[in-house]
């Protein structure tokens, strides 16, 4: 992994949504420890604002009440939390075995060469970003990528091509 | 070859909703356990030989019976559903397909060992079947299966799902409980064993979905039954996940005991384009691989594997044909381990990244034999060393690459020495 | 006293405490298991895996010594070639992203890392590829550096802010070798203790910017001390050295082991106190505000004393108790006055319930032991009468405004005898400069009642009268000063028998009717 502990600050402060704030308080009851809530209130941020920035890291610190530093340690341990805003496109690749045995590359490359977009970096107009993944459990239909959260499943390039084309 | 215990519904349209399931028999077992004393429930598992699906295939009875009685604390059910190993995609289509499948066990393993919070930890990458499970978890509540009456009894029993983050050893049992407390996914030490002092100190058990998805099967018919399918100390039947170079990738369930090769060139339609087979990895990538010569007699069930000197693991078969590079292969696999080790014990925090950047090394062709034996003394050095079995995970496999494939290393290491000599 | 059991180690029969992890049993024992996470007051986490010891018909066979209880006829191996291959190669992996940049680490010579590269490794590195590369003097607030290169991620540093102190401003954030440890950005340590985890720091990860190049360790001098900063009297070790054609000086307070009274830990505040013991010192005397030798001084004291009828003592609540006896018995035979009035040392609501206190003196119970008037009352009347003040280190400013305290002593002649210079030191008639608490002989007693003796530390190039000494030349004789202390064992039930020397490490803690006793 790289280094994920320089946080953004947006030098606004953060707070849940109404609809988020409500989420929080029925999840809450459902744990012994309010501590229990940290992964679960980083979600509700990166589902509320797209990724996590310093201040709703302090937020969620605060609202659980517990050490900013336990949800930092979160944030950065969980690969999955943006600590950046990502593209309106997040695009995962997994990298791992089986997807790699059935031609991850090819696609990664098609990105890098028609896009200009490698892993880790977010295209110029924002559209995408791109990120090689671990394993997303989708071996027998791999290579697998997945936009936004959706899965799409027996990959290649031409389907690739004209699934990016719909992305808009 | 194929059976259909787990899989009975998913072929079913909408099978994931409760109409379908219940129709087809989904919570039929519930009037019958709540007739049934707990231990009783306990002892035809037992009975039954079913063995922890999430890789280690510890029985899961026996498991049960570790729980201490009258300590005064809430048990806890966790319901491991991170299954993160690469190649290991089997539990995914019980959430997917059959999530009220899983429920019922669920409903079964806590009533058994008197659980009334149940959470299921689910991998944080399962985006759209966290949804789906989601949605089946709240019909179960709504039809009341879940909840202060369980089907009607006096019976509370509350489920939550709890989503992971991107941590492939937060699969590791008690990883898992410290993210559900909200912290890093760093394993305890064991003893105390979760069993004992699991989530929030209590007495905890950690099953995998398909361990617990197989209950429902156990408790309707009977534990012999179950014990038709399999072999002896092996019974029951998996969902298998073969990927890598076969014709037909994908998920199978087949009963235990059968055939490696058999069920490769059968099941999943041999290795693909005519090509020839190199290697067999039998059970996620965390399992030694095996050579075709190895595999010819080797059966899918823990103790063929283990005298194969290597596991049966999650049940994640992955077919590599003649033209993998295992160097590559190998730099792919440390790749994965060094990016999820949590960071915690020396040897593995320090050591996966030290064997990374050699096999890179080797890979640029500036790598020596010294590096390559180096790569394979780290292997020894760091395994067994740390708290998890997070760096056996990869130094065994490596460690079986790198003594059957050994020539391969030797290749790269001489074109090495070739272009050193030409500068 | 814990029941005794036996294990073996390599086959040796020991005998242990029971109810101890194997490191802390064996360790009373004389055997070293190495070890950076484990600290007794922080817990086992086992995260550095340097403990690792095989149990003889074990299950499992290999356990990490920090978790595991020792038990009556446990047979630990420590010397087997597989237990010695596993601390060299943890050692190799410590050190393999480690700088190395021993030369101008201020852990030097103090170090884990290099003792057990002596100890365990010793071999010459194996990395041939680019180390992995982390953040450096990183700024964590209340005088911490961090260098997360030279960080083992044992994290001793995260889980002291989170169990003692209980503040967590610190946490090891990313996984892989990518860990680190760091603070969340805006919320830099903040409590009173934070300098500890500099102590705790088995590496030289975290350093403290008081003492960062200041001077190497192995030139400095470890002597036993105790904290004068508040009533607590934490053990501290006085780290002192004399440089060539300097003085003695003293570079640090480091906390010393005493479960009795701080436990491993000190506050920042009495930590840094050492640098009132170089800085702020009273060297020469003075007499009408000028400029004399102390010998002159004292003869001028003597005539002062000639001149006066009535005379007050006042004493300081952080003297020793020999001092305080010495001022007790000079003003029994001189028919004075003796006070301990001290209010301003006290500052309430300042105590944290942990080891900080109030009281901002260091022997306030061995005035009381004493039986000596601390009332405001009974100091301001007797100073309405009094001639004479002769001050005994009191800081007097603490308790009054300056522009109260000049009203007071109005018309009054003052001695005083001070370790530091000050505004009383300066209007005072006579000004005699005494030695501090880090350059003499003494006992105190602290909140607790815990009587603690501690050494002389730090010998000055041209050292100052001990405040016994002063008041014994106040008679033109010299200070008994074993004397002292034999006339203590006479007075305090828990003394007989004792001398400074017998004292216990650990202090003696007195009956709660001992200063009833004394006083008597």
């Amino acid at each position: 992994m790289s280094d994920r502990s320089h946080l953004i600050a947006t030098g606004k402060p953060f707070q849940f949504d109404a609809e988020r704030d409500a989420m929080f308080e029925r999840l809450v009851v459902r744990y012994p420890t309010r501590e229990s809530m940290i992964l679960p209130s980083l979600w509700l941020v990166q589902e509320q604002e797209g990724w996590v920035s310093q201040e709703a890291i302090a937020y969620i610190a605060d609202r659980i009440g517990t050490f900013a530093s336990k949800v930092f340690e979160a944030a950065t341990f969980y690969t999955m939390y943006h600590l950046r805003p990502m593209g309106r496109y997040h695009i995962c690749i997994c990298r791992t075995l089986s997807c790699w045995l059935r031609g991850k590359q090819e696609i990664v490359d098609y990105l890098r060469g028609e896009l200009g977009l490698a892993p880790g970096e977010i295209s110029e107009d924002g559209r995408f970003s791109l990120e090689e993944v671990e394993c997303l459990g989708h071996c027998g239909t791999a290579p697998v990528v997945q936009i936004n959260g959706e899965f799409y499943e027996n990959m290649d390039v031409d389907k690739l091509k004209s699934l990016l084309a719909t992305l808009v | 070859m194929e059976v259909k215990i787990l899989s009975a519904r998913f072929h079913l349209k909408n099978s994931n909703t409760l109409k379908v399931a219940k129709k087809h028999g989904a919570y039929k077992t519930l009037d019958k356990l709540f007739a049934t004393a707990p231990e009783d429930v306990i002892d035809e598992v037992k009975r039954s030989g079913l063995r922890g699906r999430g890789g280690a295939g510890f029985p899961a009875g026996v498991k049960w019976g570790f729980l201490p009685k009258n300590t005064g604390k809430p048990v806890y059910l966790a319901v491991n559903s991170d299954e993160s190993e690469p190649a290991t995609f089997k539990d995914r289509y019980i959430l997917v397909k059959d999530p009220h499948l899983l429920i019922e066990g669920i409903i079964i393993c806590a009533y058994a060992i008197g659980c009334h919070d149940t959470y299921i930890y689910i991998r944080g990458e399962y985006t759209t079947q966290v949804k789906v499970l989601q949605a089946a978890i709240d019909e179960a509540y709504a039809a009341g299966y879940l909840g202060e009456k369980v089907a009607g009894q006096d019976y509370r029993l509350d489920v939550t799902v709890h989503r992971g983050a991107g941590a492939y050893v937060c699969g590791e049992e008690t990883a898992l409980l410290e993210s559900i407390e909200g912290k890093k996914g760093q394993p305890r030490s064991k003893p105390p064993f979760p069993a004992v002092a699991g989530l929030y100190g209590c007495p905890t058990i950690i099953n995998n979905v398909q361990t617990i998805a197989s209950l429902p099967f156990i408790l309707d018919k009977g534990a012999d039954a179950y014990k038709a399918y399999g072999t002896e100390k092996s019974p029951g039947t998996h969902l298998f996940g073969i990927s890598g170079h076969v014709e037909k990738p994908g998920m199978y369930e087949l009963p235990l005991g059968l055939p490696l090769l058999e069920v490769i060139n059968t099941v999943a339609g041999g290795v693909w384009k005519g090509r020839k087979l190199k290697g067999i990895i039998p059970g996620g990538s965390s399992t030694p691989v095996l050579l075709p010569e190895e595999a010819a007699d080797a059966t899918l069930d823990y103790e063929s594997m283990a005298a194969h000197k290597t596991m049966f693991g999650s049940g994640g078969i992955v077919v590599l044909d003649e033209t993998v590079d295992i160097v590559q292969l190998v730099k792919n696999l440390i790749d994965f381990y060094h990016h999820e080790s949590c960071g915690q014990c020396t040897p593995c925090r320090e050591g996966l990244g030290w064997m990374l950047k050699i096999i890179k090394k080797i890979l640029r062709r500036e790598g020596t034999m010294d590096d390559v034996l180096l790569l394979r003394e780290l292997c020894d050095n760091i395994e067994m060393k740390t708290v998890c079995v997070l760096s056996a995970a990869c130094t065994m496999p490596v460690r079986s690459y790198l003594d059957k494939f050994r020539h391969e290393f030797e290749a790269y290491v001489a074109d090495a020495a070739t272009a050193q000599a030409c500068q | 006293m814990a029941d005794k059991i036996t294990l073996f180690v390599n086959g040796v029969e020991v005998e242990v405490e029971s109810g101890k992890n194997l490191i802390d049993a064996v360790a009373a024992a004389g055997i070293e298991i190495p070890h950076l996470c484990y600290h007794p007051a922080l817990g086992a986490d086992g995260n550095c895996r340097m403990c690792l010891v095989g149990i003889e018909d074990g299950r499992p066979p290999l356990v990490p010594a920090c978790k595991t209880p020792a038990q009556a006829g446990m047979k630990v191996l420590l010397d087997a070639a597989h237990i010695k291959k596993i601390q060299h190669d943890v050692m190799e992996f410590e050190l393999i992203n480690h700088p190395i940049d021993c030369p101008i680490c201020d852990q030097a010579g103090e170090c884990k890392l290099q003792d057990y590269y002596m100890t365990y490794h010793g071999q010459p590195s194996r990395m041939t590829v680019p180390q992995v590369q982390k953040s450096k003097k990183l700024d964590f607030g209340c005088g911490v550096v961090h260098d997360q290169e030279r960080c083992v991620t044992c994290g001793r540093c995260v889980r002291f802010c989170r169990q003692i102190t209980k503040t967590g401003e610190l946490g090891i954030v990313n996984r892989s070798d990518q860990a680190r440890v760091t603070i969340f950005p805006g919320r830099p340590l903040n409590n009173r203790y934070a300098l500890n985890v500099v102590d705790l720091c088995p590496v030289g990860a975290m350093t403290s910017r008081d003492f960062r190049f200041q001077q190497r360790v192995w030139f400095l001098k470890k002597s036993p001390g105790i904290c004068h900063g508040c009533s607590k009297g934490c053990n501290i070790v006085i780290d002192h050295h004399r440089e060539k054609y300097a003085d003695d000086r003293i570079y640090r307070f480091r906390p010393r082991l005493n479960l009795q009274v701080n436990g491993y830990f000190i506050c920042d505040e009495g930590r840094l106190s050492y640098r009132r013991e170089n800085e702020g010192r009273l060297t020469v005397a003075r007499i009408g505000g000028q400029p004399a030798a102390v010998a002159d001084a004292l003869a001028a004291c003597r005539d002062e004393l000639q001149r006066a009828q009535k005379v007050v003592v006042l004493l300081s609540p952080s003297c020793s108790l020999e001092q305080m006896l010495a001022a007790r018995e000079w003003a029994a035979r001189h028919g004075a006055i003796l006070s301990g009035f001290s209010d301003g040392y006290l500052k309430p609501g300042d105590g944290d319930g942990y080891l900080i206190q109030d009281d901002k003196s260091a022997n306030r119970a061995g005035l009381l032991l004493l039986g000596i008037d601390c009332r405001r009352e009974t100091f301001l009347a007797a100073l309405a009468e009094a001639q004479l003040l002769i001050n005994c280190d009191n800081e007097l400013e603490r308790s009054f405004p300056l522009e109260e305290l000049q009203q007071l002593l109005m018309g009054i002649r003052t001695i005083l005898a001070t370790s530091h210079d000050s505004p009383c030191a300066a209007t005072a008639d006579i000004a005699v400069p005494v030695a501090s608490f880090s350059e003499y002989d003494g006992a105190v007693v602290n909140c607790d009642g815990i009587l603690q003796c501690f050494r002389k530390a730090v010998g000055k190039n041209e050292p100052l009268p001990d405040m016994a000494d002063f008041i014994a030349a106040l008679d033109g004789t010299a200070a008994d000063r074993a004397g002292l202390f034999t006339a203590l064992a006479a007075l305090i039930p828990a003394l007989a028998g004792q001398s400074a020397d017998t004292v216990p490490a650990q202090g003696l803690k007195l009956n709660e009717n001992e200063a009833a006793h004394v006083s008597a």
